[in-house]
């Protein structure tokens, strides 16, 4: 799930792979602006088959690759 | 020389009369021996920047040299039209009205429009329901980019909020921006037309921040006001004898069908205050010093500082020219 995640950044933003670590701020860093996150909720949604409620859009959930895996996984349990 | 100390007063124009003074010599300057052109084309809306820019170059090139366009459309405020006969009328500028909705039907902004709104919700009719799209005020708060939520007001007075996808946020956005590129090639028709430059109205805030359309109103030859804080603006506006109605508008985008300021769209704080936080941050004051000033807390300072950061970043593309230096 987390290579995914960072090869999706990694595509439309054309940053290099090898410099997305886990734990890389994508925001704070500016990996990521305000057309990086729509097109982040779109790709879970469509590739992750999770949708991102208006109170999932939080700092802790959004701001690296560790803890928007951690989202996933909390709201994938949620579902099941 | 050591930074004055940060005061609420900071960005106070000392001398209003030399800023006007200054303003207009260059803006005399600019279109003469820059330019060289022969008048200036100034399209009002009947807002504060329109009219402060229209005031300022008629002081510049003179009343017969200047014409204020009115580029009215189907979606425009009533309003508008009024206020900006009467400042034309105040400084005895000839004044064209040019309807623009046609234009924008054949590009097809309100169709495109209406059908991504729809998308998003199905329930929306554009012929009796209004829409307009903004950045909730939570957003301010948070260190993530804000996202955009659309906003139906049904004919009945009812409401529904969504939060736009991606595709739905940049079709409507690409959809509108036919408004300000249509007022943009109108205003240039004028100006070839009589040799004249178009004199934008873009403020220091709509630049730095990215609130223009590229090639839209970010299109003109110079913008005499592009170097001004919005409560500087108001400040000339005193002066130089803008009709106290304008004066006491309340900025708005006059974009989408229903009313909207352009703090709700897009500033999310009042003028005041964002002036205030934008001088500290583009003359890097410390958050702690601007905090004391503006009587907020210091965390709060923080995370405005990294929302400019992020906005003058992220709009860098729109002030670019094209790059030809291959």
């Amino acid at each position: 799930m987390k290579e995914d995640i960072r090869t999706f950044i990694s595509e439309i933003t054309f940053v290099d792979k090898s410099t997305i670590a886990d734990e890389t701020k994508l925001f704070e860093e500016g990996i990521f602006d305000s057309m990086g996150l729509l097109s982040l909720i779109t790709f879970l949604d469509e590739q992750m088959g999770v949708k991102t409620d208006d109170s999932d859009l939080t700092e802790e959930n959004f701001q690296s690759i560790n803890t928007i895996v951690a989202f996933l996984e909390r709201k994938k349990s949620l579902v099941n | 020389m050591a930074k004055p100390k940060f005061t609420k007063d900071i960005i106070k124009l000392a001398d209003v009369n030399a800023t006007i003074e200054h303003l207009v010599a260059k803006l005399k300057d600019d279109v003469a021996k820059q330019l060289r052109r022969r008048g200036g084309i100034v399209g009002i809306s009947g807002g504060i920047d329109s009219s402060v820019t229209l005031a300022l170059t008629v002081k510049a090139l003179g009343a017969k040299n200047v014409v204020g366009v009115m580029l009215p459309e189907k979606d425009s405020s009533d309003d508008s039209k009024a206020f900006a006969l009467e400042l034309a009328s105040k400084y005895g500028v000839e004044v064209v009205e040019e309807n623009i909705s046609g234009a924008l039907d054949g590009f097809g902004c309100y169709s495109r429009r209406d059908e991504a709104v729809k998308r998003v919700i199905p329930e929306f009719n554009p012929l009796v329901d209004k829409m307009k799209i903004g950045i909730p005020q939570e957003f301010l708060n948070t260190n993530l980019p804000p996202v955009f939520y659309v906003t139906v007001i049904f004919a009945d007075g009812s409401e529904k909020s969504e939060r736009l996808p991606m595709n739905e946020y940049l079709q409507i956005v690409a959809a509108s921006n036919f408004k300000q590129r249509s007022r943009m090639s109108m205003l240039y028709y004028h100006a070839e037309a009589k040799h004249y430059a178009v004199i934008g109205t873009p403020n220091k805030h709509e630049v730095q921040q990215g609130f223009f359309v590229k090639y839209g109103d970010g299109g003109a030859d110079v913008m005499p006001i592009g170097n001004l804080y919005k409560t500087q603006v108001y400040e000339l506006a005193r002066h130089i004898g803008v009709p106290q109605n304008i004066i006491d508008r309340i900025p708005t985008t006059d974009t989408y069908t229903a009313e909207q300021t352009q703090e709700e769209f897009f500033y999310q704080m009042p003028f005041e205050m964002m002036d205030l936080l934008w001088y500290g941050w583009e003359n890097n004051y410390s958050p702690a010093e601007v905090a004391v000033a503006l009587q907020k807390e210091v965390d709060e300072v923080e995370k405005v500082f990294k929302n400019f950061e992020r906005k003058k970043k992220t709009t860098e593309y729109l002030r670019m020219p094209p790059i030809h230096n291959y």
